[in-house]
Parts: structure tokens; sequence; C-alpha cells
């Protein structure tokens, strides 16, 4: 037992090694690359085997260590940890500074800062509404104006003939559109691509993504949604509001954009990342519920996604939030409409309402819910599998900007293309509604005048507008040969579409595949029960097909009933959507991942789940943490901070102070911990020793200073430190944090897991029974073990 | 009050079989008669119980029964909540005024043409409705209006009325009239013309299809093209929509005079070189583009030899 355990130890680095191998050798294909990535060169430790694997005994240690010092250039894949992201300080500095800033303000400061909190709240709330309303007005009127050319042009050539030029007109008007969105995405924020919900999640779990949240990527945001949408991609706008919601959250709160460089000098008090962050989630609720009409849904994504630092305060400021910017939205729409003051138009998608009766179930129906729960969670999982692979394939081949501009100018065209094929090839021709002609686009091409295409309204058409039509239509609309299609198309489409360079969210698309295929099982339900009534009404089959598809994707459980609970409007559907989404996560997650874990894997992301990996007990903190670990001294020297900090290989974050005991080798005690941007500060300001000795007039270092320094410090590059005064001390008793958190050497990895979870803790110090440093845990330490297929596996570092 | 509501009960009955029997039997108004001398004369006397053996075939016999279990009741009514003759009057007329309302609206039902012949009639109902939900006093200084409508949970008069007044507006009638409603409207005039026409050339050259498509082209596509205009602005009645829609059938579905899918090879062709495109790109990426290669960090570790140790310590 205790041989097979060492072997297991060694092979877990000669596969680092084998896999090296393999990379020194040419690739002359792709195909050998793709079994590389299948075993990644992450280590195994595979607990269950050990018993039975007695293989690669011989490989000594030289080996490993002849692995350790060569570079290592792999292949990009899901099993990395990328060291550009960098954890939030969501642990407050309790040094001298804040003491005294605490012991200076009265209490009626304390009641100032509560009541700038909500107003603030309310501020974002607001503006998120606006943004929402600005988006949705500018997409219909471009939506408009480019179905209507085409029509036009369609119309005509149906006639005199030549609809390949109409193909083709439709092509390039969504290829250009589609190209300013990419332009601007690929080339000037490319943080704001895809849906922004994963990023959210990770800064919500405490993660800093670079630049996430700038009004630049907010600019970017907002536009490159309106040029994808209006360009015709199997997208939706609701994921990039929630974004959009976060980034006004970010920069309301602190009052002042740096990119700007415009300082209000107002909410101060709020520039750090404790404070940014109870905004940021307040932000994500006002987002989605701005996008859903969905308050209480916002409330509880924001409670499920960054639930790790919850606070019940919370929870009533963030639900106000929420409702201002459902109606600020609500209100601008009305006003937009003509029917000013008419409070009742909630949300971005508008499912409609649903009448009672139209939706009336019954309990012989529930099991027939499951079974469409299921066929989600299973398309779900086709869905992420599929494009899993295709992101893969992205992040290793189209990374550069231009290609993917490229690209998605010809996901755009095809997207039209397709669309164009099948309504030109469709026969399924419905009489014209009398509300249709005005609000959709309905194309007749070659049905008998006075009726459409039933495949139009569903292609040629905003996504938001073709789910409402599935909801709703009446009976008899689509024949089920169209809605099969148009599931099947749209699902490659909408698959192959999500990870493109473009800002656009996968909630409608996800919607619409879902709400095709329902309205199709409620179509053929009716079909072999020949006809009887009680599955009359197929637009109740489309929502529940929709919420299982939705769930099969995305993998979101309280939050998602709510949104979808509330964005229909009927309560009583409340238990078929929670079961069918039950039943979609479960089915879906027995074959792959939530598709935004899966982005956040192939972004290589340390991201912290709930809990810590199971059989994760036996790791103790030595196997765990960083070590050994640069210190400084109570009492530094300036070359040595400017040494250490300018140390590129060396990345770190934060220093333990140590009180070294004089000619000892051993590691000094712990006394406090200070943290890089500090000590830029302090360098900044040339808080030295000697300095202070000479110049008593000098001010003293408030805490103010280091607010105003935040969230971009500079980087030690720009700090200037001349040779004498690399000769001064810096006293770091003051500023140090004090009391930083520490574990004895033995604690296991869930329990320091629960504490950096529960905290949001950035460095977690190791110590010893005499109370000196060992090592420093990091967010990357920990994020680095997680249950694979195999058992328990272990990430790897890597540059990206 | 009770008493009150049976006599109203009463004119609700009797209306309610009035109607009933415009559309079942033709000599209704005679039945009505004879039923009214019934309850002058021996009704009264009849036991209520014995209504129930009379057979219950034909809308006349209920109607006798109704009006003999309210006659029961009318007896013991005091004077002053009786209603006013005036308003019976009233009543009368309104009654009358519907069944030539109802009538109209069942003879020309299909083919639609409600709007164009019915519009005096309803004229004439409205006329009269208002007049009895007008709240002028009539002479026994008691408006109409609270007498004949509100004085019960049923409120039969209005419901009649506003069942009324609901197909009116549904069938969108007021769109094709002056906005006076005494006459039909210029543009409806327009479209009736242009529609005639239309039809007379199908009627011209029904035996050769491919001709009459021809041939009327250009009228059909006026007519359509005056027509979407004034379903754009929204000044259609259910007459003009149905006259409309069987033109259009007339000629897509019987001539077959729609257009047809002829150009399958061009679309096929640049359909086929747009998804060709994409397979071009990836394959052009995947070979020519460089493979993002990652480069891996060993962080520092502790020393694993004694931690290997504890490991082992902890399996064994």
């Amino acid at each position: 037992m205790n041989m097979a355990n060492i072997t297991k130890k060694v092979s877990w680095s000669s596969r680092g090694d084998d896999s090296a191998r393999g990379e020194a050798t040419p690739l002359l294909n792709g195909t050998e690359e793709v079994r590389y990535t299948r075993q990644p060169s992450g280590g195994l430790f595979h607990i269950s085997r050990l018993s039975t694997v007695d293989l690669e005994e011989e490989i000594t240690s030289e080996e490993q260590d002849s692995v350790r010092t060569r570079p290592n250039m792999i292949p990009h894949n899901e099993k990395l940890l990328s060291l550009k992201y960098e954890s939030l300080d969501y642990d407050n500095i309790e040094n001298q500074l804040f003491l005294e800033e605490e012991r200076r303000m009265s209490h009626m400061g304390f009641r100032c800062l509560e009541i700038s909190r909500w107003v603030i709240c309310g501020l974002i709330g607001f503006l998120t509404g606006l943004i929402a309303c600005f988006i949705d007005i500018v997409v219909e009127k471009l939506a408009g104006i480019k179905y209507i050319v085409v029509k036009q042009n369609i119309e005509k050539f149906t006639e005199v003939g030549g609809l390949s030029i109409s193909l083709i007109l439709w092509a390039v008007l969504n290829s250009s559109l589609v190209m300013v969105g990419a332009i601007i995405v690929a080339f000037f924020e490319p943080i704001a691509a895809g849906s922004g919900i994963p990023q959210i999640k990770c800064y919500l779990n405490g993660v800093k993504i670079p630049r996430v949240v700038r009004l630049k990527t907010l600019m970017v945001k907002v536009f490159g949604v309106i040029c994808s949408v209006a360009g015709g991609l199997a997208v939706g706008k609701e994921g990039p509001m929630i974004h959009s919601g976060a980034v006004v959250a970010a920069g309301v709160s602190q009052g002042r954009s740096t990119s700007l460089k415009k300082d209000f000098k107002i909410f101060e008090y709020f520039r750090r990342d404790t404070e940014k962050r109870d905004f940021v989630s307040a932000g994500a609720a006002a987002g989605v519920s701005a996008a859903f009409g969905a308050p209480v849904g916002g409330v509880l994504f924001s409670l499920e996604e960054g639930a790790s630092f919850w606070n019940q305060m919370l929870t009533w400021r963030i639900f106000f939030a929420s409702m201002i910017s459902t109606f600020t939205l609500n209100f601008f729409l009305s006003i937009y409409n003509n029917k000013t003051g008419d409070l009742s138009n909630p949300g971005l998608i508008n499912f409609g309402r649903f009448d009672s009766d139209s939706v009336a179930y019954n309990l012989y129906e529930i099991p027939l819910f499951i079974i469409m729960g299921a066929i989600g969670g299973l398309l779900g999982a086709l869905f992420n599998f599929l494009n899993y692979w295709l992101t893969i394939f992205r992040i290793r081949y189209v990374h550069r900007p231009c290609l993917q501009v490229i690209e998605a100018m010809l996901v755009a065209a095809v997207t039209a293309t397709v669309s164009f094929t099948m309504i030109y090839f469709s026969n399924d021709c419905q009489p014209l509604g009398q509300d249709q002609t005005k609000d959709d686009y309905p194309l007749q091409l070659f049905c008998a005048d006075g009726e459409y295409n039933s495949m139009a309204t569903a292609f040629f058409n905003t996504p938001e507008r073709s789910v409402r039509s599935l909801f709703h239509n009446p009976p008899g609309s689509y024949n089920p040969l169209t809605l099969g299609l148009f599931t099947l198309t749209y699902f490659f489409l909408a698959c192959w579409t999500y990870g493109l360079t473009v800002s656009a969210g996968v909630f409608i698309p996800s919607l619409l595949i879902g709400a095709a295929w329902g309205r199709l099982f409620g179509i053929l339900l009716s079909y072999f029960t020949s006809g009887s009534s009680i599955w009359a009404d197929p637009g109740k089959y489309a929502l529940i097909g929709a919420a299982a598809q939705l769930g099969g994707i995305v993998r979101m459980t309280l939050s998602l009933t709510v949104i979808m609970v509330e964005a229909t409007g009927n309560v009583t559907f409340g238990l078929p959507i929670m079961l069918v989404l039950m039943t979609a996560k479960i089915v879906g997650d027995y074959f792959a991942e939530g598709l935004y874990d899966i982005h956040i894997k192939l972004q290589s992301v340390p991201f912290l789940h709930y809990e810590a990996p199971a059989t994760s007990h036996w790791l103790t903190a030595r196997e765990v943490m960083s070590s050994p670990v640069t210190c400084f001294n109570k009492v530094e020297k300036v070359g040595t901070i400017v040494n250490t900090l300018s140390n590129t290989s060396t990345n770190h974050n934060g220093f333990p102070v140590v009180i070294q005991i004089p000619d000892s080798d051993e590691p000094g005690m712990v006394c406090g911990l200070i943290l890089r941007s500090q000590l830029i500060v302090l360098l900044k300001h040339k808080v030295f020793v000697e300095r202070a000795r000479t110049r008593l007039s000098q001010r003293k270092l408030q805490l103010k200073d280091f607010r105003d320094a935040y969230p971009r410090f500079p980087p030690i590059q720009s700090i200037h430190v001349s040779q004498d005064e690399r000769e001064c001390m810096m006293d770091l008793s003051e500023f140090m944090n004090p009391t930083p958190y520490t574990v004895p050497q033995e604690t296991s990895l869930p329990r320091v897991f629960k504490l950096f979870r529960a905290l949001g803790l950035r460095h977690l110090l190791v110590v010893d029974s005499e109370n000196r440093v060992v090592g420093l845990v990091t967010r990357k330490d920990l994020a680095r073990y997680h249950m694979g297929k195999h058992g328990l596996e272990e990430l790897q570092l890597a540059q990206t | 009050m009770c008493l009150r509501m049976g006599l109203f009960l009463t004119d609700a009955f009797v209306l309610t079989f009035f109607v009933l029997g415009i559309v079942q039997i033709s000599a209704t108004k005679r039945d009505f008669s004879v039923a009214g001398s019934e309850v002058s004369g021996h009704g009264a006397l009849m036991p209520m119980s014995g209504a129930r053996f009379l057979p219950e075939s034909s809308p006349f016999k209920a109607h006798k029964i109704a009006y003999d279990f309210s006659l029961s009741l009318s007896s013991s009514f005091p004077e002053d909540l009786e209603v006013s003759d005036y308003c019976l009057a009233l009543l009368g007329i309104f009654g009358e005024r519907y069944v030539t309302y109802v009538k109209c609206l069942v003879s020309h039902a299909r083919p639609v043409k409600i709007c164009e012949k019915c519009y005096a009639n309803y004229n004439n109902l409205r006329e009269i409705y208002n007049n009895i939900s007008s709240d002028s006093m009539g002479p026994g200084n008691m408006s109409c209006h609270d007498s004949l409508v509100r004085s019960d949970r049923l409120m039969l008069v209005y419901m009649l009325y506003s069942s009324m007044e609901e197909i009116w507006s549904t069938a969108s009638c007021t769109h094709c009239f002056t906005p006076d409603e005494k006459s039909l409207s210029n543009n409806t005039l327009h479209i009736l013309t242009a529609l005639n026409t239309s039809l007379s050339c199908f009627e011209t050259h029904q035996g050769n299809h491919t001709e009459l498509c021809k041939e009327c082209k250009a009228l059909y596509r006026s007519l359509s093209e005056l027509y979407s205009t004034m379903e754009y602005n929204n000044i259609l009645c259910i007459d003009l929509e149905d006259a409309m829609n069987v033109t259009r059938r007339l000629w897509s579905k019987t001539y077959g005079c729609s257009f047809p899918r002829e150009e399958t090879v061009p679309v096929i062709a640049v359909s086929g070189f747009m998804l060709f495109l994409p397979v071009i790109f990836y394959l052009s990426s995947f070979l020519h583009s460089e493979q993002k290669k990652r480069k891996l960090i060993h962080p520092k570790r502790a020393k694993s030899s004694h931690s290997l140790m504890n490991i082992q310590d902890k399996f064994s």
C-alpha cells in the first residue's frame, strides 16, 4: 500500500514528462494533439486505483527534477490555471490607519454611509434600466430597417426572379453589421466577448478578471450586442445586460471614472474590493431584472452565483436595485410606446401574457413535463459538448483578432443563408392573422395571397419575437416539419455562434430551440392522442421546452425557475418549471458541465466552487501551500522591497511581515501581512524612516491615499527610486494587516477551502507550532484540485 | 324590490324568447300575442306545479311556462313600483328594432355584408337604446334607465345591447363609414368598385386560367395595393376583408396565379458557396495558423519527501 502510494505520486509527474516529450516532436496534423489534450499533462491522484497500479516504478526523482526545470509548452486545454488572474482583496485590512479613520468617523458618518449605499443602489437600478431601454430600442429600430429592406427586396424579386440576389443582400447586411460588432470587440475590448455571465460569476467568486468592469467594456458591450442582435446572429441581448449592470454598479459606486479621468469626489469610502463586490452583485441583479422583468429572479441570481460572500442586509438593498431597474425600463419603454405611465410592460424579453386558461395543467401532465426536462438535459449536454470542442479549437487556432472578425462575419452570412434556404424551400403556408402585419415581418414568397410563410416567422425575425410567437401563436400556426427543421438548424447555429468574438448571450437562442421542440412535442402529443382537446395548447409545451433547454444548457436552478415564472407572469406554472429544470440539470450534469462552467474552465480561471472536491480530506495545508515564502521584515530596506517587487518571475502579491531572529536561517515569526498595492503606494509617497526624521512637516499618509490609487495601482516599473533612496528603510508596521489569518500545517484541504470561500481570503499563511511562516496558500493553490473522471486531479499553472 | 325583479323577469323572458323565436319560428309575433291573451285571461289561475306537466317540445310552450310563473307573482305588486307605460313603450320599440337588426345580421352572415346592409338597423337600435339609457326623466318622474336597465342582477337589456355592439365593433364596421355613420366612406366605395371590376374580369376569362392570370393581373394588382394601403391605415371593415379574402383565394388557389418557385438552382448555388466558405476558413486557419501554446509554470512547493511520508501514514 505504501509502495503504491509513492509510485502514484511519482507517476503523476511522469505523465507531465510524457506530454512534454509529445510536444517536443513537431506535429503534422491535429489528430495527435487531440489525444494529448484528452490525457492532459495535469497530474492524476487516483486514490481508488492505488492498490492496483504498479507500473513505472523505475522512474527516479532525477527525472522528476528534469521535468520541473524544462519550460513546458502545451496546447491550451481546460486543465490549466492562468497566472493572469488574481484574487480580489475582500479581506479588510485592519491596520492602524484604518483604526484611526474609524475613530475619527462620527455616528452620523456611518449613517450617511448607509444612506449613500441605498442611493447608489437606486442609481445602479436606474442606469441599468436606461441601458436596457437603449439597447432594446436601438436593436428594434436597426433590425426593423434591415428586415424591411430585405423584405421589400424579396417581394420585388419573387415576382421578377432573382431571389439569389435577395439572399446575398441579406447575407451582406448581416455580416456587415456583425463585422462592426466583432471589430470593436476583437480590437478594442476582447473581454466584452460572449455573454459576460462567466466573467461576472468569476468576479463575484473573488477573481479579478482584468478590465471586466471598466467603462470601455460597457461601451463595447452595449454597441457590440446591438450589432450582433441586429446582425441576425442566433444570439440574445439578455446575458450582456447582466454584465452591463455589473459594470454600471462598479462604476457608480466608485464615484469616478478612471477611463475618463474624472473624479466626482463622492463615495470615496467605497473604493475597495469588499464594498465594490457588494455593489457589483446588485448590478448583476439589476441586469437580470431588466433583462427578464424579474426582480426576484435577479436577486436570486446574485445569490446563486455570488453566494460565497452574502450578507443578509444586502438582500434587501439588491432587491431595491432590481425593482428600480425593472421599473425604469418599464417607464421609458412606456414613453417610447406612447403609453406614458403604463408600467406593466417589464423586461427586455417579454414572454407575453399567458392566460391562465392556456397554461392550465393537470396532474397527468407532470410525467410528460419530466420527460421533456430529460430531453432538455440531453440536448443541453450535447450543445455544451459541441461548444466545448469548438471553443478549444477557437482558442488554439482562431486567436488573431482579424481571424476572429472574419469568423464572426462568416457565421452571420451562413446564418442568413441557412435561414433563407429554409424559408425558400418551406411549403408551410398559414393564413395571416389580424395583428401580425404590423409587428412582424411576414413573408409571402410562394404562398397564396393572404397567407404567409410559416418558416419565416421563426427565421425572419429577431429571436425574441420568434420566441414569443412560438409561445403564443394559436394552435396550427406551425406544422411539425417546419418546427423540426427549425429546431435542428437553430440548434447548430446557436452552438456555433456562442463563443464568437461578439458580445451576445445564449439565453434567447436556448429558449428558442426549446420553444421550438417543445411546441413540436405538444403538436405530436395531440396527433397521437387523436385530437382530444386536453393537449390543445402547444404554447404551454413550448414554454416547458424552453425552460428545459435553457436549464440543460446553463444549469442554473433556483434563479432560473424564478426568472421563468416571473417572465411568464404566472405563478401556477412554478411547479412544472421547477421539476423540468431539476430533471434537466440532473440529466445534463451526468454528461457534461454547464456552459458557463465550461467557459470558465477554458479561460483557466482559478474558480472556487461551493465545496472542496470530495475525497480531499487527506490533503493538508502542507501539500497545498506554496513554499518557501518571500517575507519582509518589519523595518525593511527599500532596495530589497523594490527588487522583490520588480522580479518578474515571481509575481507575488502578498508578503508576510516577520520578525527575524538575528543570525539564523530559520523563517521568522509572523507579525503581519502586507500587499503589493500597499507597498507601491508607500514607495510612491516615499514613506521612508529617514525622511520622516528629516521632514517632520510631511503629511502623514492616510487611508485616502490608498483609495485614490485604487483600483489601478501603478506598476513598480513606473515608480522611480533613486540609488540613495534604495538604502533607506521603510517601517511597515503601521500599514500592514497585523492580524492575518493563519492555519497550522496539518489543516486539511476542505478546512482551508472553507476559510477561503467563506471569508473571501486572498492569502492564508501556513505556520508551524512556533508561529513561523512555512508557506502561503492562495486561490490558485486551492483551485487546482478538482474532481475529474479518475478521481482527484490537479490542474497546472500556465502563462496565458 | 323582489316584486320588481319579478316584473322584470317577465320582460326578460319575453325578450329572450322573442329573439330565439325569430331564429326558430317565423311567425313569432303571432305567438307572442297569443301568449299575451293567455296571460290576461286565465293564466293567473293556473297552478304553478301544473306547468311542469306541459310538454316542452316547442319554444312556444316554454315561453308559456315562464309567463305563468311570473304572473303568479305580479298580482301583488304595489302600484308605485310598476314600470311606467312610457318605459314599456320604449322597451317595445327596442324589441322590434332588435329583431330587425338580428334578422339582418343573420341573413348577411355569409358572404359577410353586415356593415353595408345593416348599418341603418344598427343606427336605429342604438338610437332607441340611447333613449332608454339616457338619464332624462320620463312622464312618471322616473328615468327608464333605472327601471329598465339597472334594476336587476341580469340587466338583460344592457346585455342584449352590448352583445350586439360587440359584434359591430369586432367587425370594425365603423371603419367603412363616414364619420357621421350615415353612408359608406369614399375609400370603401373605391375598393368596392375595384373588387367588382376584378371579379368581373375573372368572370370573363373563366375558361382559360393562364390567360386570366395575364389579363387580370393589372386589375388585381391595383386592387391589392389599394387594399394594403387601407390595411396599413386600418380603415377596413369585415365586409371588405372578407371580400378580399375570397378574391385572393380565387386568384391564388382556384386560378393558381401565385408565383412559381423557379429559381431553385441559383439559390442552391449561392447558398452552397456560402456554406463552403466557413469550411475553407476553418481548414486554412487550422493548417496555417500557429497553434497557441501555453507555457507551464511550476510553482514552488514544499519538499514533498516528508509530506509523502505523511500521506503514507494516513493511508496505512
